[in-house]
């Protein structure tokens, strides 16, 4: 079990990023904050070691996805919440973004957290991949079919 | 910077969202640190609890399992199942006679000597011991001989006789089978294969003194028809080459000697000498507290026979069957229920 000060460094470093994430693929902010919990709660008990601060990070957005995935697959009937009950004051920048986040999320569950991973968080169709276990042809064909998604909501002033 | 990036930009983890999730944590460390003692002390406890459970098991393995069973026969009927301890850890009674007996006081871990003893000395016990009754100990035991020579050890002195033999636990359990002791059971045998007309139920109802008169009065029967030779062709489960003995006497009745004679009534021997009261031999050698034979040759503490071949490690009869196929005194040999 890791010690408080490395549950320290870990919130502070990776919290935005698991919170982000739970925005993409979750309707409720009761939802995210357990969900959020869970996941560090996860980290905390994990018992091996990292290679590397990149390793961690894939690790992190990993766990953060399939906690995700489990909380909507056990709370399958929610009805989705508006986006206001999810965003807290401060997080859109200005309504462009507002928009673009909108459309984001309302693009089905795997294209968003692909759309998210590569274009929020910089990895690659490879690397994604081998985060969410699938073959990089399906991330291929996720992203395709996210950006025309997109492209149709948007315009093409998203990228 | 993409437009996705930036839209995202402004979302952050708040203040209170990760204090939050550190209170949190730091809740679930404590309640783990203190889950993982207790999953300790509870394992711990589970293994103390199957040690202790093994010993008792182990323990009750060693101690209550009888490895040998003596049948003590008069009127009473009375099987005491003895540990390798020497201690007496079963008591059954087969006839009402027997359970009345039992019903005064409890010989589970006494010495099986001390057991007996007791049983011979009780007032009601004792009431069976006539002048015409007969006590017949019957040994199921990997070392019968040993048992044996203890109880010849015992003093029995009054005008009773007294018969020793040895049987096996296929002979006990079907005498069990029929409600009724093996020491018993083996009589019954030892008479039906004499008489073919008397049953199971007959027996039940007869003292030992009652069974042994009738195989007694049956072999002489036989002997007088045979003229003198003893080997009963007829005899269930004896092979035609004969009981082993080398003057084919008949020694289905466990101890008997190659000169047939008549030792009703107890034991007695071809010199005529009336030895009832106590087994004996015919060659008045010196037999003090063991049952010896007539050869002459020390066997004391064994049950053997006139060819003087060692059989000391038990019974070993041709036929040596339990079941009404000849029994001849069973060997001892497996005795655990």
């Amino acid at each position: 079990m890791k010690n408080s000060e490395e549950m320290n460094r870990a919130v502070e470093m990776y919290a935005d990023m698991v919170r982000r994430i739970c925005l993409v693929h979750l309707k409720n902010k009761h939802d995210m904050e357990d969900v959020f919990q869970n996941v560090f709660l996860k980290y905390m008990l994990y018992k091996g070691s990292f290679e590397n601060e990149e390793h961690e990070k894939a690790w992190l957005v990993r766990v953060t996805v399939n906690a995700c995935g489990d909380w909507l697959r056990s709370l399958s009937r929610r009805r989705w919440i508006p986006l206001e009950s999810l965003l807290e004051e401060g997080d859109a920048p200005d309504d462009a973004s507002r928009e673009v986040m909108e459309a984001v999320l309302q693009l089905p569950e795997k294209y968003r957290r692909v759309i998210y991973l590569f274009y929020y968080e910089g990895y690659s169709a490879v690397e994604i991949a081998g985060i969410l276990g699938k073959k990089e042809n399906t991330v291929y064909t996720w992203l395709s079919r996210a950006r025309a998604m997109l492209r149709e909501k948007l315009g093409g002033e998203w990228a | 910077m993409n437009g996705i990036r930036r839209s995202m930009e402004g979302i952050t983890a708040s203040r209170e969202l990760k204090e939050g999730t550190l209170r949190y944590l730091e809740r679930q460390r404590a309640r783990r640190g203190c889950t993982a003692w207790r999953r300790v002390s509870v394992y711990g406890f589970a293994a103390a609890c199957c040690l202790f459970l093994l010993l008792g098991v182990g323990w009750r393995f060693l101690y209550a399992i009888p490895t040998s069973y003596i049948s003590m026969d008069v009127n009473p009927s009375i099987e005491l199942g003895v540990n390798r301890y020497g201690r007496v850890v079963a008591a059954e009674a087969y006839n009402q006679d027997g359970q009345d007996i039992l019903e005064h006081f409890s010989l589970k871990n006494k010495p099986y000597v001390q057991a007996v003893s007791i049983l011979l000395e009780d007032e009601t016990y004792r009431g069976y011991l006539t002048e015409n009754a007969t006590l017949v100990f019957t040994v199921i035991s990997d070392s019968p001989e040993a048992i044996m020579e203890a109880l010849g050890s015992i003093g029995m002195t009054e005008p009773y006789s007294v018969l020793t033999y040895t049987s096996d636990s296929h002979c006990m359990e079907e005498a069990h089978r029929y409600q009724m002791s093996f020491g018993k059971y083996r009589a019954y045998l030892e008479l039906a294969a004499y008489d073919k007309s008397v049953t199971l139920e007959d027996c039940h109802g007869m003292s030992m003194g009652e069974i042994q008169e009738r195989i007694v009065g049956c072999r002489q029967h036989e002997g007088e028809s045979q003229g003198g030779h003893h080997h009963r062709e007829g005899y269930p489960g004896q092979e035609e080459d004969g009981t082993g003995w080398e003057d084919g006497a008949d020694r289905s009745g466990g101890t008997r000697w190659e000169d047939d004679a008549d030792q009703g009534g107890g034991t007695q021997w071809e010199d005529g000498v009336d030895r009832s009261g106590g087994t004996r031999w015919e060659d008045n050698a010196d037999q003090s507290g063991g049952t010896r034979w007539e050869d002459g040759a020390d066997q004391s503490g064994g049950t053997r026979w006139e060819d003087g071949a060692d059989q000391s490690s038990g019974t070993d009869w041709d036929s040596g069957d339990c079941g009404g196929r000849g029994y001849g005194g069973h060997h001892g040999g497996h005795h655990d229920r």
